[in-house]
């Protein structure tokens, strides 16, 4: 049952929403699936706090099959509780599964007669590639043109935080906040650049050291005005 | 025959952990395993030379890992993995995870493959006769490892100098020996550690120095989740933990 909902809420960001996205240019369309996604959002909840004490001793045992079959000995002292600690570092860095936009940013929406563009940049991200379960990381600029609605500035951190701490692909990443964002404040236009450095390339398999993977996901007035963009990622350019 | 071979190894493993916490990593621990072995106490740094025999008898045994091991264990990690996965609530039937629990066990035999490769197969036939006796330094190199306590990565980067002492070793090698301590579950101390002593029991040189400064994704990504905090270890052997102007020229030099 659990898992229904998680495909549900996964779906809800790779393919329903998305793909209705696809298929309409407008940026107006996509109120129309805006109350769908409220609906689905309450219930993107998929553990509880109570369930991760209990999945706990799980985990553990998975992680000692793990490290016994690399060949460690689970016996030895700096071995002896790292199922445990493995564990709950996995949990931490999956925690974004419970925890929903609509909780965080239900009352710092404020009403301000603001129009032009406000940005938040260089947020650093960590997210888990979720084909290798290895860390990638790097920063998210976040702008957006406010309709009259302004949220508060950690939010967007918060919303960057909620949907980077789980099992992600860069892409889908982008596009999740760049969706909550516009769904929460109806904006005029949203737009979010993620500069990531993926670990599963850079400490196995080809193994680039330098390499960086930019995504981004332009929306609204973000899409359809070129200047509007220039004037963001100007603004967002680290000399 | 490797399966044998990987048991009784992991039965010295086991004795030499009840002994007395020596086997560290299980494996190669210079230090620590010797004295053990051959009940010498640990004096100061002047025995590296009475280590050096049995040491490299370590290296002979050293290897507990084989590739038929590998493929022989990746269906119980992958399994692992796939438990782990709906341990987090997530749905390991769709799309994007459908293979993940493979490619995990794959990736995570990468990071600690380490273990199945031997300082004397690497560096057996580099050791050259040169009438050297100057600072040779290589530095800056990558160094991507595991946390033993969290299972994340550590990456940075690797500084090692040493006074040749009529032999010198292939530059390359040097890389090498810091891929094969890295790919491990380690911790940093212990890995500069190990990087020095394998050096310094392969050439016998007059010193050896060994800088890591790294990254600890445990520190960073959670926990007290430091974005800029850098771990600084070193090793200093012979000449270098002796004489301060040698040391000082070595860490003047990575510094530039």
């Amino acid at each position: 049952m659990d898992y229904q909902k998680v495909k549900e809420m996964n779906s809800l960001c790779n393919d329903e929403i998305v793909s209705e996205f696809k298929c309409r240019n407008g940026f107006a369309e996509l109120s129309i699936e805006t109350k769908k996604a409220v609906v689905q959002r309450v219930n993107e909840t998929s553990r509880k706090e109570a369930e991760d004490e209990s999945r706990l001793p799980l985990l553990e045992a998975a992680y000692t099959t793990i490290l016994q079959g690399l060949g460690e000995n689970t016996d030895r002292q700096g071995l002896l509780r790292t199922p445990l600690r493995a564990a709950k570092a996995m949990q931490f860095l999956t925690k974004g599964y419970h925890e929903t936009v609509y909780d965080i940013l239900n009352d710092a929406i404020f009403d301000e007669d603001h129009e032009e563009l406000v940005i938040v940049k260089d947020i650093d991200v960590f997210s888990l590639c979720e084909h290798h379960l290895v860390p990638f990381f790097g920063k998210v600029h976040i702008g957006y043109l406010p309709n009259k609605k302004v949220v508060g500035l950690s939010k967007l951190a918060r919303i960057v935080e909620i949907y980077s701490r789980r099992l992600q692909v860069q892409e889908r990443l982008t596009k999740q906040i760049a969706m909550a964002i516009s769904e929460a404040l109806q904006p005029a236009g949203v737009a979010v650049v993620i500069e990531a450095t993926h670990m599963c390339m850079v400490m196995r398999g080809v193994q680039k050291m330098n390499s960086r993977t930019v995504t981004s996901a332009m929306l609204g007035s973000f899409r359809e005005d070129p200047k509007t963009r220039e004037e963001f990622l100007a603004l967002t350019k680290n000399a | 025959m490797d399966r044998s071979k990987q048991n009784q190894l992991k039965q010295n493993e086991k004795q030499a952990a009840s002994a007395g916490d020596s086997s560290v990593n299980g494996h190669f621990d210079g230090m620590a395993k010797i004295t053990n072995r051959t009940g010498l106490p640990l004096a100061g740094s002047g025995e590296t030379s009475g280590q050096s025999s049995s040491a490299i008898e370590n290296w002979r045994e050293e290897r507990t890992r084989s590739v038929e091991d590998n493929e022989m264990s990746l269906p119980s990690i992958a399994a692992a993995y796939t438990t782990i996965l709906r341990g987090l609530g997530e749905d390991p039937q769709r799309q994007g995870l459908l293979k993940t629990p493979w490619r995990a066990a794959t990736a995570m035999q990468f990071f600690t493959k380490g273990y199945q490769e031997k300082i004397i197969d690497v560096l057996n036939d580099a050791i050259f006769d040169e009438d050297h006796d100057e600072m040779v330094i290589v530095k800056d190199i990558d160094m991507f490892s595991m946390c033993e306590h969290h299972l994340v990565p550590i990456f940075g980067r690797v500084h090692i100098g040493y006074l040749p002492n009529k032999r010198v070793l292939g530059l390359s090698k040097l890389a090498r020996i810091v891929e094969i301590y890295s790919r491990r579950l380690q911790v940093q101390e212990r890995l500069t550690k190990q990087i020095a002593v394998a050096i310094t029991e392969a050439l016998q040189p007059a010193g050896v120095g060994v800088v890591i400064e790294a990254t600890h994704m445990c520190m960073v990504m959670r926990g007290v989740q430091k974005m800029n905090s850098k771990t600084v270890t070193s090793t200093m052997l012979g000449v270098f933990r002796e004489d301060p102007k040698t040391r000082d020229e070595f860490l003047t030099l990575i510094r530039s």
